[in-house]
């Protein structure tokens, strides 16, 4: 362990992400987060976030274990709700819109972002229905516009081809890569404006990951995606803007080719360089 | 070490094709370090030993139990002629005074034995000449043995069964000469005359019993009207003048029946046959008294067989008789179904609900904790104090209300304020519950968190994620509880002594009068069977081989039951084989 990095906390500088060189997006920012703490009990996990989350582009979360970017990452649909325990403070706006203020719907909330896993988890139904599972739970029952957007999601998740002709199987008789692949399908079937990944490729092998990376590509524009990731040549790969956390802190946020090859910060430098983490 | 060289020899010279799972190694167990595994695989063998030992035990009398021995004559040295089914022997110390009573040949005998004598229980049957079924006959009584042929078992109506010879025939009021009847042809009459009883109780309890039912019925209304408009009323008066019209008819139609019934037994009283017991003495009885009889020591194996089958197809298909020593057990076959079938339906939705509150809903703190314990706690209160607060609650709380509310004009007597099968049901179901609750729970904890968090963030409400993703998945193992409590339930008699399981149900909880199923009835139980064939009965001997019969046949049911249970969770547990993720 570097000396510096055990330091860091404590003498974290004092940084404004917003006036460093995000690739921002001529349709502007999506998600807007200000000051935003939060506490497992009395245990603080995240610590004054604020960052801006760039409309269609693909933005990376990167940091070592337990450094709080997966925490960041479901505070934004509010997964973090079904731990008893976890309080917050600090603003989060998907879209100008609270995602934390009084009488937020929490499910209409979570219906407009998809998620993706760390380890795929399909349902133990056919696919289509895994697929069309979000709008299921909507109550939509008209056959055409389900069999519509199975068709979609699936062309969008690159998974049309091989399961064109076995939608009535068993999503769990497909291998890892299709399940995880399935996953992003049901994510994207209710076309949500926000598409939140944790670390979606770290269950698999390099060929499904290789394909999950081609389809993060091919997804970019259509939907704003947010995506951790243990993986630092895939967030080099995949993403427009990579935002590097470190105990909680959010240490340094920009264009990722810059922060992968001119970073501002020693820490960061440190930990793109493999000196820690 | 033999093993060893193999080993390295396998190493050596590798055969073509030869695969790593053909080697085979070997290591001394204390090599291993595991030295306490004779212990515990010698507490898994006892375990099965125990269970084995026990299920033989059943199954070997159970099986055997109907099957015909043959019918020993047994000359004794008092010159008395015993003639009885050898049942069970054994050894006894016979008393001084029995001793100086022997010959010297007898003493030297029963010396060399250290003081035993060896003994035969025979099953003479006769009950109603002997007053007793079984007799005792030691080796020092008997002159000789023999098995002659002729010698004739009757299973009778009443007085159980009879041992000995037909001695004569009497056929639609002449007397026949025996050798013109063989075998065949007094099986024929018999079976003839039993139609003919068949017929008579037909009329007697189906036919007869429906006018009853109907004639109450009108009663009732009566009472009903009296009840709701008062005695003077001109309701009550109308009402009075057509119930005495009803019952005119009724009763008209009862005396077609009867005199149809009449007609019957009037025939049926001219065929009998004349029975002799070993020692001479006759007893006439009407042919249709007879439910099956066989010549003991001339049959075939296939007519052994023959007899074997019959027996078990009376036993399934039939009402007991006899205080249920003889007989079938139909009765006590569908009330532990129903019974059963029943709790589970009680069950199921109650257990699973509860333990869905408690795992998915409830705020997990200290309140929950307490009424997790106390559920654990409930399964270990003894059945019987469910049988009594099931008694006082249900039968006398819950049912007395209904009682007062609908049927008024029954009263005093009681329809659901007394045991009954709904009530048995009930207090079965939640002797049960804390097992279905604890099971679910379990089951419902081990659904992974992924799943529901894909439900969530799909925009799921909790209650569409539990009903959608958690139930199906957590299934098996809830189907698991059911099957648990299933069988905990089905086994279990003490409480149902006390509300609702009767020694003899005239009347199945499934009938053909309106509204069909009569869940007020009180039932049998192979259980309760079980008990009061046993210990309640007047000859305890005489019901020993039921016993068995019935303990193998409720096991068996048991294992039916879970055995569908268990290919129904299979199924459910196939959907999730591939969820390798």
């Amino acid at each position: 362990m570097n000396a510096t990095a055990e330091a860091a906390p404590d003498e974290a500088p004092k940084f404004n992400p917003t006036a460093y060189h995000v690739t921002k997006s001529d349709q502007g920012d999506i998600l807007d987060i200000r000051n935003f703490n939060l506490w497992y009990d009395d245990v603080q996990a995240l610590f004054d976030i604020t960052m801006e989350v760039p409309r269609g582009l693909v933005t990376a979360l990167i940091g070592p274990s337990g450094c709080g970017k997966s925490t960041l990452l479901r505070c934004i649909n509010r997964m973090n709700d079904l731990i008893d325990e976890v309080r917050v403070d600090g603003r989060m706006a998907v879209d100008e819109r609270d995602i934390y203020g009084k009488g937020v719907d929490v499910i209409s909330l979570r219906k407009r972002m998809g998620m993706v896993f760390q380890k795929p988890n399909p349902f133990a139904m056919s696919i289509f229905e895994n697929v069309v599972y979000p709008l299921r739970v909507d109550g939509v029952t008209d056959k055409s516009v389900l069999e519509d957007t199975c068709e979609r999601a699936l062309r969008g998740a690159a998974l049309w081809e091989e399961t064109k002709d076995r939608l009535k199987e068993s999503g769990l008789s497909m291998s890892g890569g299709q399940q995880q692949r399935l996953c992003i399908a049901r994510a994207i079937a209710s076309d949500p404006e926000v598409l939140l990944m944790d670390e979606p490729a770290s269950a698999l092998d390099p060929i499904a990951t290789a394909k999950i990376e081609e389809l993060i590509d091919e997804l970019r524009g259509q939907y704003s995606i947010v995506i951790v990731t243990h993986n630092m040549q895939q967030a080099a790969r995949v993403s427009d803007n990579t935002a590097f956390m470190y105990l909680g802190r959010l240490i340094e946020f920009g264009h990722t080719e810059t922060l992968f090859t001119n970073p501002k910060l020693k820490q960061t430098s440190d930990y793109i360089s493999g000196r820690f983490g | 070490m033999s093993t060893n060289t193999e080993t390295t020899s396998n190493h050596a010279e590798p055969k073509p094709g030869m695969n790593a799972a053909s080697r085979r190694y070997t290591t001394d167990l204390t090599a291993t370090g595991e030295p306490f595994l004779w212990g515990l695989g010698g507490a898994l063998a006892l375990g099965i030993l125990l269970v084995v030992g026990f299920l033989v035990l059943i199954f070997w009398n159970g099986i055997a139990t109907f099957w015909p021995k043959p019918i020993e004559v047994v000359t004794l040295n008092s010159g008395t002629v015993v003639a009885g089914e050898p049942t069970r022997d054994n050894v006894f110390k016979p008393g001084d005074g029995l001793l100086e009573r022997l010959t010297e040949q007898d003493r030297e005998i029963i010396d060399s034995n250290v003081g035993f004598a060896h003994r035969v229980l025979y099953r003479t049957g006769n009950y109603d000449l002997y007053n007793e079924d079984f007799r005792w006959v030691s080796d020092f009584e008997i002159a000789k043995v023999e098995t002659p042929p002729g010698m004739y078992l009757f299973e009778r109506q009443e007085w159980g069964v009879f041992i000995g010879r037909i001695a004569g025939l009497v056929l639609d009021g002449e007397s026949r000469n025996l050798s013109d009847y063989d075998r065949a042809a007094i099986q024929e009459q018999q079976e003839a005359a039993r139609e003919r009883f068949e017929e008579i109780r037909h009329i007697e309890r189906d036919e007869i019993g429906e006018v009853n039912y109907y004639m109450e019925q009108a009663r009732l209304d009566l009472k009903r009207v009296a009840l709701d408009h008062g005695r003077d009323s001109g309701e009550y008066r109308q009402a009075e003048r057509e119930t005495e019209q009803q019952i005119t008819e009724l009763q008209r139609e009862y005396e077609q029946l009867a005199a149809r019934a009449e007609a019957i037994k009037e025939t049926d009283r001219r065929y009998r046959i004349t029975l002799e017991e070993i020692g001479g003495e006759q007893k006439e009885l009407p042919l249709s008294e007879i439910v099956r009889f066989y010549p003991a020591n001339d049959l075939s194996p296939f007519g052994k067989a023959a007899v074997y089958f019959s027996r078990w197809g009376e036993f399934l298909t039939s009402e007991p008789r006899e205080a249920n020593t003889e007989g079938g057990v139909l009765p006590a076959i569908f009330g532990t179904v129903a019974m059963t079938l029943i709790m589970v339906v009680f069950v199921a939705p109650l257990g699973v609900i509860t333990a869905l509150y408690l795992r998915e809903y409830a705020k997990q703190g200290r309140l929950v904790s307490i009424v997790r314990i106390s559920v654990n706690n409930l399964a270990g209160v003894p059945s019987i104090v469910y049988g009594v607060f099931g008694l006082g609650f249900f039968a006398y709380t819950l049912g007395g209300g209904i009682d007062a509310l609908f049927y008024p004009e029954r009263l005093p007597s009681p329809t659901f304020g007394t045991g009954g099968i709904l009530w048995a049901s009930l207090t079965l179901a939640l002797l049960t519950v804390p097992v279905v609750i604890v099971a679910s729970e379990e089951a419902l904890s081990a659904v992974p968190r992924s799943m529901r968090e894909g439900s969530l963030a799909c925009g799921a409400s909790t209650w569409q994620t539990l009903r959608r993703v958690v139930l199906p998945r957590a299934m098996p193992g809830i189907m698991t509880g059911l099957i648990l409590a299933m069988a905990r339930g089905a086994g279990e008699v003490a409480p149902l002594m006390l509300v609702g399981v009767v020694k003899l149900a005239p009347e199945l909880p499934v009938d053909g009068f309106f509204p069909y199923v009569h869940l007020e009835r009180s039932f049998m139980h192979l259980g309760f069977h079980i008990f009061d064939v046993g210990f309640q009965s007047r000859n305890s001997e005489a019901g020993k081989p039921m016993v068995y019969v019935t303990t193998m046949l409720l096991l068996a049911l048991i294992v039916l039951m879970n055995a569908s249970a268990i290919y129904i969770r299979n199924r459910l547990k196939k959907r999730f084989a591939g969820s390798a993720f």
